[in-house]
């Protein structure tokens, strides 16, 4: 019986062995890319503001376009080296799953559909996506308790819609819904006053709020319908893959958690503070390697692109014209639910 | 006659009379002129105080100035109109876009003057405007840097894709039309099929189905670009509408013609090359026109599968911080836009019904 443990043993350490040393080559997906020399990601058909927009000179901007950016410097060591394609939101999955783009970041939410049925694959979550509700700040609410009889704007044929329903149900509150699928005009109904409340996805709220300019007439109610964990999607059947996004994820995270900045890396590298930094930073070796990757991608990384600070700044938050605040979506020390891997 | 001698003998109405007559008849019928013309007189102030005077005009003009003044904020147009006419085209690279877009518009009208209807004169005048927007826009030759598909937008790509869809479409149209009335049952009932088939999908459908879908199904050496699939779907989808145009203008022409032309022996190219076709598209042209219109106003639709023609390059132009709220100003740039081509086919299209009414005479 021993020597059939042993020899148990001994073989699974061959199969971790032979598995490590596959994983050094990367998945198929990786090196699709590396052969390629060029990331393909998801872009959109038009603007979606913070996470997918267009600047004056016709380039990408925001927090998902820069992402896959990170992706690419990850992989490629230059963030020019993404390709955004621009894709509708029906478009997204069979794009995917057609090797028409290599991941999708496109404010994605986890779901069950896509995860079991469409058989997806995600990374961790970036982006803690919120449904809430803005009120006229007239009208003086401290929380959907206290709307009952109001009117609500709602985008018709979204998640949303179920969400209120339900929401407003197990509050006992009752509420004349005015459905517009329509951005633009479901806005105009809010602000025009046709409604007293405006529920949707929170940053496409707060970012309504700010683009009106006048913050201080409306309210953002502290009532939470639902979470939406926003991820990068994969394709199924290739695990290096998810380590990379995840990793590339984890870097901007650690790094953030470090107080690594695009300004200080350098002096950073070429100092390290700890054993942990110096690997990350690819000072000492074995950064890279288990993913395929080389050792200094997550310098790449930071270097290039920022950690997620700099990041969720300058597309959504105080560098940007949304000045929306982290809140859920800061790390852990801070009180958010985001934290990078260890490092060992 | 009797109405002829009666307006001689009464002298000519003036002005006054006129307008009293038409709009003022009887008190009742006043009121409702005066209010009316009120009403018309209000809107056309409120829209020209909105777009005129009101408006803040340049690229100086900031959201904030915009608030101020309560117009139309046409500043947006202004600081993001290269978004609107070039899409996500490589900034330094724009002007090889903006190139791209008058060889296009030029073919349009060389090919629209009589002098170049000769069949070798189109084919080169569209073959050397092809080549000349495609390699202007693609790039990789002649020291012109490359730039992907994925690239390519605003009116540029609306441009490309209305004009290859009627390169192919037109073509596959005359072809469809005249199989379906071949003497073959299998060839005649066999495109009729496609024809309805194809009629009876929404180009919505056609066009996923031709990004997505076909894909999957092609061997690897087929695959081409997603931009040239759709393009082929929409061509084919515009044959399918254009090809029962063409059939209704052949069943105009009468049958005693082309027997005619069989008793004297015309083979068939001759046959439907030079009596039947021509008077075929005569009798077709209004409608075909009308088939042009509606192939560049669906051009819009290709922002499903995630193309940047010139409505997602609108909404990409209006979609940042700053001017998310002037998408009526976007809106109303490119329905002008849209206005200024479809506009122009029309009015063309009533040329060529006058000037082939001449020779019917």
């Amino acid at each position: 019986m021993k020597h059939v443990r042993y020899g148990l043993g001994a073989a699974a350490i061959a199969l971790i062995a032979a598995g490590a040393a596959n994983a050094q080559q990367g998945g198929p997906t990786l090196k699709t890319v590396k052969d390629r020399g060029t990331l393909l990601c998801t872009g959109h058909d038009g603007s979606y503001l913070g996470f997918a927009e267009v600047d004056d000179k016709g380039a990408w901007t925001g927090l998902d376009i820069d992402l896959c950016r990170a992706v690419a410097t990850a992989v490629l060591g230059d963030p020019a080296k993404a390709t955004i394609i621009p894709i509708s939101w029906a478009q997204r999955w069979p794009a995917l799953q057609s090797g028409e783009v290599d991941l999708v970041v496109k404010a994605s939410g986890a779901t069950l559909s896509r995860d079991a049925e469409l058989g997806l694959q995600f990374s961790l979550s970036y982006y803690l996506g919120t449904t809430k509700i803005m009120a006229h700040k007239s009208l003086g609410l401290t929380s959907l308790a206290d709307a009952d009889g109001g009117t609500i704007c709602i985008p018709a044929g979204t998640t949303q819609q179920q969400q209120i329903a339900s929401y407003s149900e197990k509050l006992g509150v009752k509420l004349e819904p005015v459905l517009i699928e329509k951005t633009e005009e479901l806005e105009q109904a809010y602000f025009s006053g046709r409604c007293d409340l405006y529920t949707q996805w929170g940053p496409v709220l707060a970012i309504a709020r700010a683009a009106k300019g006048n913050v201080d007439e409306h309210d953002i109610l502290p009532d939470v319908l639902a979470l939406e964990p926003e991820v990068i999607v994969m394709r199924p059947g290739d695990d290096n893959w998810v380590d990379i996004a995840n990793w590339t994820l984890s870097a901007l995270w650690f790094a953030e958690q470090e107080g690594i900045t695009s300004e200080n890396v350098d002096e950073i590298k070429a100092d390290p503070p700890s054993p942990e930094v110096a690997k990350f930073l690819g000072v000492n070796p074995g950064m890279g390697t288990p993913l395929g990757l080389t050792d200094d991608w997550a310098y790449n990384v930071i270097k290039q692109m920022g950690n997620y600070a700099e990041i969720f700044d300058r597309n959504l938050g105080q560098g940007s014209p949304y000045k929306m605040d982290r809140e859920m979506t800061a790390l852990w020390k801070d009180g958010g639910v985001l934290y990078p891997y260890l490092i060992d | 006659m009797n109405t002829l001698a009666n307006s001689a003998a009464v002298a000519p109405p003036g002005r006054v009379q006129m307008l009293r007559k038409r709009y003022f008849p009887t008190p009742l019928q006043g009121l409702v002129s005066v209010v009316s013309a009120g009403l018309l007189a209000l809107i056309l102030w409120k829209l020209l105080n909105w777009a005129f005077l009101s408006a803040v005009f340049g690229a100086d003009g900031s959201a904030a100035d915009c608030r101020a003044a309560g117009g139309a904020c046409w500043s947006v147009i202004a600081n993001r109109w290269r978004i609107i006419f070039f899409g996500l085209y490589p900034y330094a690279e724009q002007w090889r876009s903006a190139l791209a877009c008058v060889a296009v518009v030029a073919m349009i009208v060389l090919s629209c003057i009589p002098s170049f209807w000769r069949p070798w004169r189109l084919a080169a005048v569209w073959i050397v405007g092809t080549a000349i927007y495609y390699i202007l826009m693609k790039g990789g030759v002649l020291g012109l840097r490359y730039v992907g598909e994925e690239q390519w937008g605003g009116l540029a790509l609306t441009l490309f894709i209305f004009v290859a869809t009627c390169l192919i479409g037109f073509p596959l149209s005359i072809v469809l039309a005249l199989l379906r009335r071949s003497n073959l049952p299998v060839i005649s009932r066999g495109t009729g099929l496609l024809i309805d088939a194809v009629r009876s999908l929404p180009l919505l459908a056609i066009l996923f189905a031709f990004a997505v879908v076909v894909p999957f199904m092609l061997p690897g050496w087929l695959q081409t670009g997603k931009l040239y699939r759709v393009v082929f779907g929409a061509g084919l989808f515009f044959a399918a509408y254009q090809a029962e145009i063409i059939r209704g203008g052949l069943q105009g022409v009468p049958r005693g013609q082309e027997e005619a032309a069989m008793a004297l022996g015309i083979g068939y190219w001759h046959r439907v090359g030079k009596i039947l076709l021509p008077q075929a598209m005569r009798n077709a042209l209004p409608a075909t026109i009308n088939q042009f219109v509606i192939g560049f106003k669906e051009t819009s639709l290709v922002i499903v599968v995630g193309f940047f023609e010139i409505l997602a390059s609108g909404n990409a132009a209006y979609g940042t911080g700053e001017w998310t709220f002037a998408y009526r100003e976007v809106y109303a740039f490119i329905a002008l836009i849209y206005f200024v081509f479809t506009y122009s086919l029309s009015r063309y299209g009533a040329y060529l019904e006058r000037r082939m009414a001449i020779s019917s005479r």
